[in-house]
């Protein structure tokens, strides 16, 4: 019998948890001391990400080749329950902090830059600050509590930063648009945790691993036998609940992730600052959801890992195919997040675990390169703005013939946007490829209706390729656009290249979107890191688990991978052939685009307004939920204000009542004895004339009347 | 001299005494009628100790009772000066602090 105390023991003392803590605390300390800084927050908030950076580097290094290192502990107790903290770092995590930190220092980096004239620089850094802190704080704790602290804690500075610039109000509602989308998620992963806690009765995942191993499915219940402190404890749910557990804590990751359905708040979220949409929006908080679902990947059963990956391919469809039409540089770069995050879930649900990691962390680097080097073109188009020329600096409408501008930014921009393309020689191709062989060859034993989600992937490919060199024509070729539309041609002359400390994190990290970084070759399954982060094999009771693709022989595999290459190359390829047609700079759209009205007709709308999700939501839940907020409202004025004004009267009659009483029943019986003693001490004050010569009178008297009392 | 007649003038005498001291408003004049009081007193241990020829024990208390006296009305006439002092006055009317 396993016994659950022994699972989540104190470990010994280990002199890693200093770094674990130094990790945690430096970025903590920038949130806590940029409040203080002043003009020198950028420089000191950068150098305290550089330091973690740092650390994260020799961590990974160190321990790359060790031992996963477990550090558990008691954080309180109530009553005989244990609640523990623990830290786990393995490759996931050491890769995850090497990411979250790196992207971060670069992004500390390019926003010095990029935030250099606004007032509130101390603050925006400050948040900086406390999102890596949360988000190092995911990575690090192995407790599913803790990790759901910090996951609001992510969300919450997630919520600061599109709301930076809260004066404007768009920004001010998608902070709140984020924030409350997001919520219904958490709802989802809180209700995973209690279903999770109420078999196991711990939030430890190491140790629900290991219970989830004993549990067993006996007559469709769902049994987990062990002991707690010695008792033996024996928790039986049914069945369903083992899937429902699974798609609970996936809905988490769907409201973080921006899935289907919850995806609608990841394009306003571009409102914030695009570096902070770089960091948070594109390369890392997002990713956390994709990384939860790592962590719990061996607790989902089979129903739940297929609605993930039915959820990953509608996302990824629905999310290119509304990039196509968008005419803002930030929201096709939003709708492209949400894409590449829908593979990388999709990866999760067809059990192609390290795949989907391998996605998590190349999209990382090429999303946040172009939206770093998006963020070069809108801070110098900022520039070019003044009171006579005014435009929106993110509408593709006023860019154009940028390249010969921006030279460096040019080349940054389309290093990754081939590597987003996936095509060969860029990291994208390479994870891409991995989730495209795993997702076919998952529908290869699966069959039938199955089939739908690579289809869903395949057509995302060739979306992804032509909206994205739709940006790279639209941005970069033909002529700038801007000049004739504000009708200053001289405009063009002040608009220059970025300086090197925004042009040096685009360059950073569209060098690691080229393939070699992962290991010079076209396979995915030879670069290091798939070698590296190998596929867990699933832990639920044996009938309820998914079929593994771990226990696919490697001929399957093998007889479908060129194939699979091949497709996918001659998709992506054929995107940049359509767009190359559709956009280059000769082509009659790219002539005329400066005047492009949003666009017209059935499919267009669709794309552009992302399948009328928002509206839909507007029409269908808004709607209802206001209707049920104005109806709970008069209910709490008329009813249950009525009730508590009923109440205050009634206590008022009460006291009126009481004070009646008081005054006199109470009061009269004072009164009666105050009255009472001092008319007795009225009647016999008079005897106490003060009168010496009375006092001897009455004393003489007295004296007689004795005696002639004594004598006769 | 029959016995009868002396034990009158005593009761006389110390009513005389309680009348001015129940009377008068001056506080000399009450310490005066105490005096009296008190010489009736001894007239009667006078008039008594002749039951006992051999000691004469009343006549000798006599003796003690003026000495006593003249001490006391020493102290009462400084407390009357005193109370003057205080009160700017000897009239015992006005002197009722006592009263309740």
């Amino acid at each position: 019998m396993i016994e659950l105390r022994d699972l989540i023991a104190t470990t010994d003392f280990n002199p890693m948890i200093y770094w674990v803590l130094a990790l945690l605390a430096i970025p903590l300390l920038s949130f806590f001391s940029n409040f203080f800084t002043k003009s020198k927050a950028p420089i000191w908030a950068t150098f305290l990400l550089l330091a973690n950076t740092g650390i994260s580097f020799y961590l990974a290094i160190n321990h790359w080749y060790g031992d996963v290192v477990s550090i558990k502990g008691v954080w309180f107790s109530v009553g005989d329950k244990i609640l523990n903290y623990s830290f786990y770092l393995d490759r996931l995590a050491l890769i995850m902090l090497v990411l979250v930190n790196g992207i971060s220092f670069l992004v500390h980096l390019f926003s010095i830059e990029y935030m250099r004239t606004d007032r509130q620089k101390p603050k925006y850094f400050s948040y900086l600050g406390l999102f890596t802190f949360s988000m190092l704080g995911v990575i690090l704790f192995h407790n599913l509590l803790l990790m759901f602290v910090f996951w609001e804690l992510v969300g919450l500075s997630s919520f600061l930063l599109i709301g930076f610039w809260f004066d404007k109000k768009s920004a001010a509602l998608a902070a709140n648009k984020a924030f409350l989308v997001n919520r219904i998620g958490d709802v989802g992963l809180l209700t995973g945790l209690m279903i999770l806690y109420s078999q196991f009765q711990t939030f430890d995942l190491e140790a629900i691993k290991a219970l989830m191993i004993f549990s067993k499915i006996e007559d469709g219940n769902w049994v987990a036998h062990f002991t707690n402190n010695g008792v033996q404890v024996m928790n039986t749910l049914d069945g369903r609940w083992l899937s429902a557990a699974g798609i609970a804590l996936f809905l988490g990751a769907v409201g973080k992730s921006a899935q289907f359905p919850l995806q609608v708040w990841l394009p306003d979220a571009m409102e914030g600052p695009t570096p902070v949409s770089a960091l948070i929006h594109a390369a890392t908080m997002v990713a956390a959801g994709v990384f939860l679902l790592a962590r719990v990947f061996v607790l989902l059963d089979a129903q739940a890992l297929e609605i993930v990956a039915m959820v990953g391919a509608v996302t990824a469809f629905m999310a290119a195919f509304a990039a196509l039409s968008q005419l803002d540089i930030k929201k096709v770069l939003a709708y492209s997040t949400i894409s590449q995050l829908g593979y990388m879930v999709m990866a999760m649900g067809v059990g192609a675990y390290s795949a989907g990691l391998f996605h998590l962390v190349t999209h990382a680097f090429f999303k946040a390169g172009l939206f770093l080097t998006a963020g070069i073109i809108i801070h110098q188009l900022h520039k070019l703005e003044s009171d006579t020329a005014k435009f929106n600096a993110q509408d593709l409408r006023v860019m154009g013939g940028l390249r010969t501008y921006m030279p460096i930014t040019f080349i940054c921009f389309v290093i990754c946007a081939f590597a987003l393309a996936g095509l060969p020689g860029f990291t994208g191709f390479l994870s891409k490829d991995a989730i495209l062989l795993n997702a076919t060859a998952w529908a290869e034993i699966k069959g039938g209706g199955y089939y739908f989600v690579p289809i869903m992937a395949y057509v995302t490919v060739l979306f992804t390729s032509i909206y994205i060199f739709r940006l790279v024509f639209l941005v970069f070729t033909r002529e700038f656009r801007l000049p004739k539309m504000v009708g200053d041609l001289n405009i063009g002359k002040r608009l220059k290249e970025g300086n090197w400390i925004l042009l040096g994190p685009a360059i950073i990290l569209s060098i690691l979107s080229i393939s070699v970084v992962f290991g010079a070759n076209v396979k995915a399954e030879n670069t290091w890191f798939m070698q590296f982060i190998e596929t867990p094999i699933y832990l639920v009771p044996q009938a309820y688990a998914a079929f593994s693709l771990v226990d696919l022989p490697e001929s399957t595999i093998q007889g479908i991978h060129n194939w699979v290459s091949f497709v996918s190359i001659g998709l992506a390829v054929g995107g940049l052939v359509f767009a190359y047609f559709s956009y280059r700079p000769i082509s009659k759209k790219a002539l005329i685009f400066q005047d492009a009205p949003e666009p017209r007709g059935p499919l267009g709308k669709l794309s552009f307004y992302h399948f009328y999700l928002d509206g839909l939501y507007e029409k269908v839940f808004l709607k209802f939920i206001l209707f049920n907020a104005k109806s709970m409202a008069w209910f709490d004025k008329v009813v249950i204000d009525g009730i508590i004004d009923g109440f205050a009267k009634m206590n008022v009659i009460v006291a009126h009542i009481v004070r009646w009483f008081d005054k006199y029943i109470i009061d009269g019986f004072v009164h009666l004895t105050v009255y009472t003693s001092g008319r007795i001490g009225h009647a016999t004050r008079s005897v106490q004339s003060g009168n010496v010569q009375a006092y001897i009178l009455s004393a003489m008297a007295i004296l007689i009347i004795l005696l002639l009392w004594l004598v006769f | 001299m029959p016995i009868e007649h002396l034990l009158i003038l005593g009761a006389l005498l110390f009513c005389i005494g309680l009348i001015v001291v129940v009377t008068r408003k001056n506080a000399i004049a009450v310490l005066i009628g105490i005096e009296l009081m008190l010489n009736a007193a001894n007239i009667n241990l006078v008039v008594f100790s002749q039951f006992d020829p051999n000691q004469l024990q009343g006549q000798i208390f006599v003796l003690f009772i003026i000495t006593v006296a003249a001490a006391e009305a020493a102290v009462a006439l400084a407390i009357v000066l005193k109370v003057f002092h205080y009160f700017k006055t000897a009239d015992l009317d006005k002197i009722n602090e006592l009263k309740g």
